[in-house]
């Protein structure tokens, strides 16, 4: 079953052999200029589609490119010198300008785009000397009429495209596609999302400068208007029209959009209204794109072959707690939680609502820190480390609601997970998608969830678990009890936190009830059901 | 007035009682459903299956807003009072009526809880816990609810408030507001109440008088295991 | 005063009207965002709207720019109105770049719409207290900058009271704070936002018919404007709007100096290089959110 983007791909090219033998010297150019924003529009398509982030400098990106290209082939260098600078310079750019903001939220690193992009455009049209100033530079080594443009344009396109396909092949897609669904998760499941969108970012400038350096040889100038917000936004146009996330998405937009004012030409000055009613139409129609809304007309099924067997048995390490405290605007939740889980054991935790459990359980797995207090895996201290890195040193946690993010089916998020554990992170390192889809499947079909199979992907030594009943009927719980205690049987120490006293008595080997902030007792299931500051808990004082 | 038919918030679980009169207590371990079923009775979630009926008529389809104005008063889980919003602001939003009436709603509110009185200007993120539910309590009565719900108001709570929350609760049952109030202080919540109904797993497991409840093994089974 | 102090003082004075015209877009810029949690690109462009009204409205009714100014404002809110419904309302239910991204395109073509009906050439607007300069002492103010200072205060000032004294600005703050619960104690979150909307849109009007008087009304007139807004909210805080004015403020002076000293292009270079420098350093802006709740 051949997919929809494989498909628009071979359409494409005909499109393009149709040109070269039937076009006039007007359309070979236009081709030839649409090669260049195509290069723009896949380079982009890797920040935004495949890392999620919403970069505003991929035009002052293109437009340094183009500027580079002009400036360096005046200046009398070698085509095979040129190349690489106007691809490696707007990249090391944009890693810097990158650097300020790695750490931030979405809305900061679009402003450190923006920013940048407004000091690019002010280079281009102010340093009269560098950048010809508001002329721009003429007299670029360019190639003639006739198909030379094209064929080398889309001759790099080509290339360009193997190099993104290649970039987010195998495991990687899964991955990036849980990173900007759910930062949060995507951490815990052992991604870094800073990380991706930094490497996204820079290489996306990357291929804008290449892009960018051809349109200058293609046209023989270049001028400031190359910098302007309109490029940017045309950028952001082809690639949502075309397919976020897409390559041939990324390339049919941009043939689209390239040759949209000849198309509109008879509407005379108003086409360009065209454009952004079309961007508004394709948000509010096919907010996938035109490859998105094809892939949910002929939808590719993925054939998975046989299970493999479940890995090799889990390092063994034991999880130690000790003193741990956390307020939260001057309460205090936990007041010095010590907790030890050791290999092979089930600990359940208990406490009424509010006491504090699902904070013990976050600041374990790194989504917060403890004001005081250690937390060791093995003789490793864990407080200060992120929590993508916690969970690939071994402790995996779940969460209480369990669906996957919105477009991520459960056989996705577990593929993630089991990439970040092998390696993958981001682009260019990855592992071969099937193998991960079967153990994929594997983990799912032992998991009466989507969500604790993730957290198995991870291979973890120690598994948190925040309520994993609920919601189960009788059936499932059995399922679940009898996985929890293969799990431990593995040598794999689990803390259970749960609400279900009858699942929890028959399964964990040792209770632990917090109350105020405080381990109030551990023991066995019956010694703590009998323990009457327990009981006084729950069922008032008058029950004891 | 209120009338739960076959709700099932959870597959499988299906809920039924009928509310009049008094203070109804819901009860049963977390997970059970308690706050779903609540949100499930203010809008805020769909059920699976089953009808919600508010003095005899359908409100499944109506909005929270809706069933708001139509006099279901909500004190959710956690108090979630507005923060930024001082506490005269908290208590006068809410209220959709001349502002003469609010005038009268916001003095008869500060008479049951006095203890906000002097502190109509604080920002209410200042306040403590215990103040905060009753700055949620005192916004819930601003909409003049005929049937209050409360999520585990006691939650966080010193004892001596929480008698005093509950007593507030009995006076107010009293002058005839219907209370449904979900809880896991059980013996407090019990020793004020007219009815309860026993949660587990999404389904209800026992219903009938305080006292019936007070001493039903389902009840110990359900959170003791 | 001595020469230098003069310059200065008067390079903060005409920064200061500038200031307060950003203030207003800014203001505008952080009510949707309250609202719904989405920044609106198109803030600007709905300036440059507003202006292009003025323009329109002054060719046809021969009145002062005073009395235009409710008029556009009132324009713009039903502008709003239907911006809401387009740019929001379709997309609440989606991710927030869903959102964002629709006012960029709504933005675009306004853009575009107007240059095809206007052109590109700039357009003068009325003003609103006359043209010339008024002088304090050695000090220099022109009678729009003037006019946009005055304006800017009375209508920052109604908003405060607005959003501070009236149930309907209480309420406003309420949903923006917990729309979950605001709906369950019966407040029309919907419809607030669209109110918000409207109250941007007008904002945005009146500044747009303040500037369209002293430096001319072209379709990108509001590319500039999102920028500065868009920092403005981020140095002063994302969401509070007091730190949005303050923002602005600061903007606005500082480009004004700088621009003063050595050239406006500096001023923009050295703006941009200070804003990372405060990401860096402290993120959360001058006047951070409130704590969030822990659930």
């Amino acid at each position: 079953m051949i997919r929809p983007a494989a498909l628009v791909g071979l359409a494409i090219c005909g499109w393009l052999l149709a040109v070269l033998i039937l076009g006039s010297g007007y359309e070979l150019r236009l081709m030839a200029l649409a090669a260049a924003s195509a290069l723009m529009a896949i380079g982009y398509q890797l920040v935004f589609g495949q890392a999620g982030a919403l970069s505003l400098a991929q035009g002052a990106c293109f437009a340094i490119g183009a500027y580079g290209a002009s400036i360096l082939s005046r200046l009398g260098w070698p085509l095979w010198a040129e190349l690489p600078a106007t691809v490696l310079v707007p990249a090391v750019l944009a890693g810097l300008a990158h650097a300020p903001v790695r750490r931030l939220d979405g809305h900061f690193f679009a402003l450190a785009t923006l920013g940048f992009a407004v000091l690019v455009r002010l280079v281009a049209v102010d340093a009269q000397g560098l950048t010809g100033g508001a002329n721009g530079l003429v007299g670029v080594p360019a190639f003639g009429r006739g198909p030379g443009a094209m064929l080398v344009g889309w001759g790099v396109v080509g290339l360009a495209a193997a190099l993104a396909l290649w970039l987010k092949r195998g495991g990687n897609g899964p991955a990036l596609a849980l990173v900007r669904g759910d930062a949060d998760l995507a951490r815990a499941s052992g991604l870094d999302p800073a990380r991706i969108r930094a490497r996204g970012f820079v290489l996306a400038a990357g291929f804008a400068g290449a892009g960018g350096a051809l349109q200058a040889h293609v046209l023989g100038l270049v001028s400031p208007d190359v910098a302007d917000f309109q490029v940017m936004v045309g950028c952001l146009a082809m690639v949502v029209i075309g397919g976020r996330g897409s390559v041939a998405g990324a390339v049919l937009g941009a043939l689209l959009i390239g040759h949209l004012p000849e198309w509109l030409r008879p509407l005379g000055a108003s086409y360009r209204i065209a454009y952004g009613l079309g961007l508004f139409a394709c948000l509010l129609v096919a907010p996938a794109g035109l490859i998105g809304a094809l892939e949910r007309i002929w939808p590719s099924r993925r054939t998975i072959g046989a299970p493999t067997p479940s890995p090799a048995a889990p390092a063994r390490r034991t999880l130690r707690i000790e003193g741990l405290e956390k307020s939260y605007g001057g309460i205090a939740v936990l007041r010095g939680v010590t907790l030890e889980i050791r290999p092979g054991e089930i600990v359940g935790l208990i406490g009424p609502n509010g006491s504090g459990k699902t904070t013990l359980v976050n600041l374990i797995s790194g989504l917060d820190r403890p004001d005081r207090g250690t937390i060791r895996l093995g003789d490793r201290p864990l407080e200060r480390l992120s929590p993508d890195r916690i969970a690939l040193a071994g402790v995996a946690r779940s969460f209480q609601s369990p669906a996957p993010p919105v477009g991520m089916t459960p056989l996705d998020l577990v593929t993630a997970a089991l990439a970040a554990k092998v390696g993958c992170v981001g682009f260019g390192a990855a592992a071969a998608l099937d193998p991960l889809h079967r153990q994929a499947e594997g983990l799912l079909r032992r998991s009466p969830s989507s969500d604790i199979a993730r957290a198995l992907a991870l291979d973890p030594a120690i598994l948190l678990l925040d309520e994993p009943a609920a919601g189960l009927d009788a059936d499932e719980r059995d399922r679940l009890a009898s996985l929890l205690r293969a799990l431990a049987d593995e040598g794999r120490g689990l803390l259970v936190v749960e609400h279900d006293m009858a699942f929890l008595m028959r399964l964990a080997d040792r209770v632990a009830v917090l109350l105020d902030g405080r381990i109030a007792r551990v023991g066995t299931a019956a010694e703590v059901r009998a323990d009457p500051v327990v009981r006084a808990a729950y069922l008032g004082p008058a029950a004891c | 007035m209120l009338r739960l038919d076959q709700v099932e918030i959870r597959r499988g679980g299906a809920i039924g009682f009928a509310l009049d009169r008094g203070i109804t207590v819901l009860l049963g371990p977390n997970g059970a459903g308690k706050t779903e079923l609540l949100e499930a009775i203010m809008g805020l979630r769909r059920p699976c299956a089953g009808s919600i009926r508010f003095d005899g008529t359908d409100i499944g389809r109506w909005t929270p807003e809706r069933r708001a104005r139509a006099g279901i008063g909500w004190c959710p889980e956690g108090r979630r009072v507005f923060p930024g919003l001082s506490v005269g602001e908290n208590l006068e939003l809410v209220a959709r009526t001349s502002r003469a009436e609010r005038r009268r709603r916001l003095d008869r509110v500060l008479d049951h809880l006095p203890t906000l009185r002097d502190r109509l200007g604080v920002a209410a993120w200042t306040l403590s816990g215990g103040q905060q539910q009753m700055l949620a309590i005192g916004r819930a009565l601003m909409t003049a609810p005929r049937l209050l719900l409360l999520d585990e108001p006691s939650r966080g709570l010193a004892p001596m408030l929480v008698a005093d929350l509950f007593q507030l609760l009995r006076r107010l049952a009293d002058d005839g507001l219907i209370v449904l109030l979900a809880e896991q202080a059980v013996a407090a919540a019990l020793q004020i109440a007219d009815r309860g109904l026993v949660l587990e797993r999404g389904g209800l497991r026992a219903s009938g008088t305080a006292d019936e409840i007070r001493s039903h093994a389902a009840l110990e089974r359900s959170l003791l295991g | 005063m001595p020469a230098e102090l003069t310059t200065l003082a008067q390079l903060l004075l005409n920064g200061l009207a500038l200031g307060a015209a950003y203030a207003l877009v800014a203001l505008g810029f952080v009510l949707i965002l309250n609202a719904t949690g989405a920044i609106n690109f198109a803030q600007g462009d709905m300036v440059m709207l507003g202006g292009y009204a003025a323009v329109a409205l002054a060719r046809v009714l021969p009145i002062s720019g005073l009395v235009l100014l409710p008029l556009v404002m009132l324009a713009m809110a039903g502008f709003g109105l239907l911006f809401s419904l387009l740019a929001w309302r379709p997309f609440r239910h989606r991710p927030p770049i869903f959102g964002l991204l629709a006012t960029v395109a709504l933005g675009l073509t306004l853009q575009e719409a107007m240059n095809a009906v206007e052109g590109a050439a700039p357009q003068a607007g009325p003003t609103l207290l006359g043209t010339g300069e008024i002088r304090f002492g050695p000090l220099g103010l022109s009678r729009a900058s003037l006019g946009i200072l005055i304006a800017g205060l009375v209508l920052g000032l109604a908003q405060a009271w607005l959003l501070g004294r009236t149930q309907f600005g209480r309420r406003l703050r309420a949903s923006a704070q917990d729309s979950v619960t605001a709906r369950a104690l019966g407040i029309p979150v919907d419809r607030l936002i669209a109110a918000s909307f409207m109250l941007a849109a007008a904002l945005a009007g009146a500044v747009g018919l303040l500037l369209s008087g002293p430096y001319f009304v072209t379709p990108t007139t509001g590319n500039d404007l999102i920028l500065r807004a868009y920092i403005a909210v981020t140095i002063g805080g994302w969401g509070s709007l007091k730190g949005a004015v303050v923002g602005a403020l600061l903007i606005a002076l500082f480009e004004s100096v700088v621009a003063g000293y050595a050239s406006s292009v500096v001023a923009t270079a050295a703006l941009y290089g200070a804003v990372l420098l405060l990401l860096v350093v402290r993120p959360a802006g001058l006047f951070p959110a409130l704590l969030g709740r822990r659930a």
